[in-house]
């Protein structure tokens, strides 16, 4: 009998970084008054001539974008650089107007920082961000028949590109990360975080090594991936076609490869052994930006609370990780349940949170978002109609429904469809009584006084009907129970 | 008729103003200093003017338009191949201002292609002739305004300076030229050759009439990042009695033909009559500011060509059957042969093991070569030098050297690498009847104080 | 002194997209070797300490509000200075 070899895999560690696009939420590009929208456009309908590059054209930067990329700083646990540049980065390509992209090579505006990304597992792996900078989309090419299409409505749209460390570890890690990365984006107002439109794209650069190698694997970075279970997939496959590779004898090319969202493959798209020589060179167009300490404070003093600022605050009302994360995938949820927190007690934050929790459908983008119209009052209201005992938890759960759509009070609805109970002790013992002396409930309870506890469902049940359901049933089974005992 | 005062009291219509100017400019066609005439919509414009619908300081008076700034009326070509059709859909601020004071231009100017030269030899239409001499060069980049205006065509013409472009071709066809302070005028819809040290100026026949064009040009442009809030409306006070001006001696030396020297030595004599001390000044970095330059301005060309890729506009190879050919031979094919030397002179000095040891190096010489200058700005006034180490040189002296030809910029790059107005003076005429030109330069923003200074010194003359 | 060798040559005409005859190929050899010669003479400055000088304005911070401004200049009259269109957009060869 041969033993069995632990599998190969078990062998190595994985390492990964992330370069993440995040596209800004301004009204209008980074160097042009272009509208910056265009998701629904037809192509080449929102360009300037500064987005077709034509000859004497200049850049004009937009101060939203820097104020959204101090903003991502705070987010992001960094620094703002006081001075920063921008740089341009050459090379040629259709979808690219002027032959260089202007970026931030030399003095980017985020320096270093790190974000603690929630496992599943309930810990947290801290990742660090190397340098997070301000630069231009570049446009869209569509592949016909023996021609390509070049539309530039996309040109110029403003992104930080988000830089961390070789810090993850584990497909799951890395989906975590891309997900903190998200939300933290969208709470801080960097960026409206529409994954469907690209709104967030992910390169992730992944290499493999046995868990005694001192050294990194040669790396192939995966690019342009545009959702979490992607950069997951992409990285567990990448994790098992790495060791393969090494296993069979191969080496690992460092290289560009694409994802195949259907067939969840890598596909190898350009080594870099052509890599490009971008001739970075600063750009003179642009005046540098200066920053002091005051407006980077002022600027970050209107972020709001950030997913990490909400998982502290919430501690004390000890709720299960499923479901603060599944607050977390909505704003509004959040602030909503932090504010019962702040203006009322910890167990109506704690009733309300799960309410939300479960109002969540997973199908529902962290961009639902409702923030103008729902107030804490309605919920604080309906959390004190259950502790009074007026609401039964499924009742409740009803008016809540409700109360997410509706202008009307918690009581309101409750009332409009008669789900107050009856608490009245005196009223519901008088049914209760009426029911044990019923000849139809003697069964019932001999049944009871014989150790068969299930049998006091009849008997609530007889009592709701007789208050036309109304009666508090925990109160009733137990006056029932007093009674039998 | 020459000056823009004596235009606006001819007593004639804008028509016939316009009319004269197209007629003149037709007359001189020998010299190839136009690229086109821009008859139809001066005409229309003129009109205008005469029927009251358009008014302005300059009401009528005819200028031409170095053919690198986007103008209505005729194609902008930039003197190149990969324009050559290419009609620009908006004009650029300094033209719209000038149209906005009732300025009409009458026609483009011809160029060295890209306003990479100094000669107008590497101009894709044929050589422009120089104003005095036509077995010589007009200078460059800016010759085809420099002659126009020498040839009393218009009294003004706007040109570029880069590195010399308005400079030393005024120099050599014996007319005021000035580069003003960086960032004086916007460079919205002037074609870039380099960010960093591109200027809007003009020609004219006298200081006073510069001052009256540049006033109208300059101020901040929210389409230009780098433009300055308009400094030329700024009260300021007339020449101090006596200036304190300095004669760059690195300038003055080996190399320099005696006659430049002559000239600029009876030019500072003329200064020192009018009451201002001139001393010797050293500036030993100056030297170094060629290097610099052809290493900084390259580097900015090759980046600000690479949208001339035949995909968008301009010139596009009928023979191009994959991508990359489409861009090798578009740019090989649309580009005339200085455009590609100092495309990879820059792609050289750009790229990966070589930016630091000359990219950076050079930009860290620059802030030597400024602070040399803030130094000196300290004791003086303003400084004196020659603008060009010879008057105008033959067609073709130079052709095949481009060394040579770079050499000749060595007076008038370093006033552009830190961003100083200077303005070019005529100061005198060679033995053999070329006019010499000697340059004034100042600390930013001194650009009136320049001047008043030479306008000073042409009523002494 | 850098000698600039063919391949040096061709190596930067293809970062550049300049697909040059050989006769240019040739010339730009002796040219590049020529200039590079020419400013490597910037070596001998000692710039220890000095941070360079990239834009000589002084200006900073220089912005644009975030508001959406329409252009005087159509995608009409951007696409018709384009070769080749198709559906609204510039048509290139086949990007493979």
């Amino acid at each position: 009998m041969t033993q069995q070899l632990p599998h190969p895999y078990s062998q190595y560690k994985m390492t990964i970084g992330i370069e993440c696009h995040v596209q800004l939420a301004t009204r209008t590009k980074l160097f042009s008054a272009a509208d910056n929208d265009a998701r629904e456009a037809t192509p080449n309908s929102k360009i300037v001539p500064i987005d077709f590059g034509l000859p004497g054209m200049l850049p004009v930067l937009n101060r939203r974008a820097v104020e959204l990329a101090v903003k991502a700083a705070k987010a992001l646990n960094a620094d703002v650089a006081l001075e920063s540049r921008f740089d341009r980065k050459h090379y040629f390509y259709p979808d690219l107007p002027k032959g260089y992209q202007i970026s931030q090579m030399y003095q980017p505006i985020i320096l270093a920082g790190y974000l603690d990304a929630p496992l599943e597992s309930g810990e947290t792996v801290r990742v660090r961000i190397h340098h997070a900078h301000l630069e231009e989309d570049a446009g869209k090419l569509t592949h016909k028949d023996g021609y390509s299409l070049v539309d530039l409505n996309r040109a110029g749209t403003p992104l930080i590109e988000i830089v961390s460390e070789p810090d993850i570890h584990s497909a799951s890690a890395a989906k975590a990360y891309a997900s903190e990365l998200h939300k933290l984006m969208i709470y801080a107002g960097v960026s409206r975080g529409d994954l469907y439109h690209g709104n967030m794209r992910f390169d992730v650069n992944i290499s493999v090594a046995k868990h005694e190698a001192k050294a990194l694997g040669t790396r192939a970075e995966v690019k342009n991936l545009n959702s979490f279970k992607s950069v997951e997939k992409a990285a567990e496959y990448e994790f098992k076609r790495q060791v393969d590779l090494l296993e069979s004898g191969g080496r690992v090319v460092q290289e560009t490869r694409g994802w195949d969202d259907t067939k969840l493959i890598t596909i190898s798209q350009r080594s870099k052994e052509d890599a490009q020589d971008y001739r970075y060179m600063p750009d003179a167009d642009i005046p540098p930006i200066r920053l002091t300490s005051e407006q980077v404070n002022e600027i970050q003093a209107n972020v709001p609370m950030l997913p990490f600022e909400y998982r502290n605050s919430w501690k004390e009302l000890e709720l299960d990780i499923s479901v603060i994360e599944a607050l977390l995938s909505n704003q509004s949820y959040a602030k909503l349940v932090d504010e019962i927190k702040q203006t009322s007690t910890n167990a109506h934050a704690r009733r309300v949170a799960h309410w939300f929790a479960s109002a969540i459908r997973p199908e529902d983008d962290v961009t639902v978002q409702q923030l103008s119209a729902l107030k804490p009052a309605g919920f604080i209201e309906l959390a004190d109609m259950v502790e009074a005992d007026e609401l039964s938890s499924t009742a409740a759960k009803e008016v809540f429904s409700e109360l997410l759509v509706s202008d009307h009070t918690a009581r309101e609805i409750a009332e409009q469809r008669n789900l107050i109970q009856n608490s009245d002790e005196d009223e519901i013992a008088t049914i209760v009584d009426a029911v044990l002396s019923d000849p139809a409930s003697a069964r019932s309870i001999e049944d009871i006084k014989a150790g068969k506890d299930k049998a006091i469902g009849y008997l609530v049940g007889q009592i709701m009907k007789l208050s036309a359901g109304k009666a508090n049933p925990a109160l009733a089974q137990k006056l029932l129970r007093e009674r039998l005992r | 008729m020459k000056t823009i005062t004596e235009y606006l009291q001819s007593g004639l219509s804008a028509t016939e103003m316009v009319k004269q100017a197209l007629a003149r400019a037709k007359q001189v066609a020998d010299y190839n200093s136009f690229l086109s005439l821009t008859e139809e919509r001066a005409l229309k414009r003129a009109a205008q003017i005469d029927s009251g619908e358009i008014s302005g300081k300059l009401a009528g008076v005819p200028f031409v338009v170095k053919d690198n700034m986007l103008a209505f009326g005729a194609p902008t070509t930039a003197a190149s191949v990969m324009l050559k059709d290419f009609h620009a859909p908006l004009q650029a601020t300094a033209v719209e201002k000038l149209e906005a004071e009732g300025a009409i231009c009458i026609g483009k100017s011809n160029l060295d292609a890209f306003a990479h030269g100094g000669s107008t030899e590497n101009s894709a239409y044929g050589v422009t002739k120089n104003a005095h001499d036509t077995k010589r060069v007009a200078g460059g980049s800016s010759g085809g305004s420099a002659v126009i205006t020498a040839l009393d065509v218009v009294p003004f013409a706007l040109g570029t300076d880069t590195g010399g472009s308005i400079r030393q071709p005024a120099s050599f066809n014996g007319v005021v030229g000035i580069k003003p302070t960086y960032g004086t005028v916007s460079r919205y819809g002037v074609v870039a050759m380099a960010s960093s040290t591109d200027t809007i100026g003009c020609f004219t026949h006298t200081a006073a009439d510069a001052d009256v064009v540049m006033g109208i040009m300059a101020g901040r442009d929210a389409n230009d990042m780098t433009t300055l809030p308009n400094f030329w409306n700024e009260k300021s006070n007339s020449v101090k009695k006596s200036l304190q001006i300095g004669l760059i001696k690195e300038t003055m030396g080996d190399g320099i033909d005696t006659e430049v020297q002559a000239a600029v030595y009876e030019y500072a004599e003329r200064l020192k009559g009018a009451g201002h001390t001139v001393r010797e000044v050293s500036m030993p970095t100056i030297s170094y500011s060629l290097g610099m330059y052809y290493v900084i301005v390259p580097a900015e060309i090759s980046s600000n060509l690479a949208r001339y890729d035949g995909v968008r506009y301009g010139y596009r190879s009928q023979n191009a059957t994959s991508l990359e050919e489409l861009y090798g031979q578009s740019r090989d094919q649309g580009f005339e042969m200085e455009n590609k030397r100092r495309i990879m002179i820059g792609s050289f000095v750009l790229s990966s093991g070589f930016f630091d040891a000359y990219y950076q190096q050079a930009q860290k010489a620059r802030a030597l070569l400024c602070s040399e200058f803030d130094e000196l700005f300290a004791s003086y006034d303003l400084l004196l030098s020659p603008v060009s180490p010879t008057p105008a040189f033959a067609i073709g002296q130079k052709t095949n050297d481009p060394i040579q030809m770079y050499k000749a910029d060595i007076m008038t790059v370093p006033a552009s690498l830190a961003g100083l107005p200077a303005v070019s003076v005529p100061a005198g005429v060679s033995s053999t009847g070329l006019p010499v030109g000697a340059q004034l330069i100042g600390p930013q923003k001194s650009d009136r104080l320049l001047l008043r200074l030479a306008a000073q010194l042409e009523k002494g003359a | 002194m850098t000698k600039i060798t063919r391949e040096d040559v061709l190596h930067l005409a293809k970062l550049s997209s300049l697909e040059l005859t050989d006769d240019e190929v040739t010339a730009m050899q002796d040219e590049l070797t020529e200039i590079t010669d020419y400013i490597a003479m910037l070596g001998g400055l000692t710039t220890e300490g000095v941070e360079p000088k990239y834009q000589v304005s002084g200006l900073e911070n220089i912005y644009r509000e975030d508001e959406p401004q329409t252009s005087s200049v159509s995608r009409e009259d951007l696409l018709a200075l384009s070769y080749a269109t198709s559906d609204d957009q510039v048509k290139v060869p086949k990007v493979l």
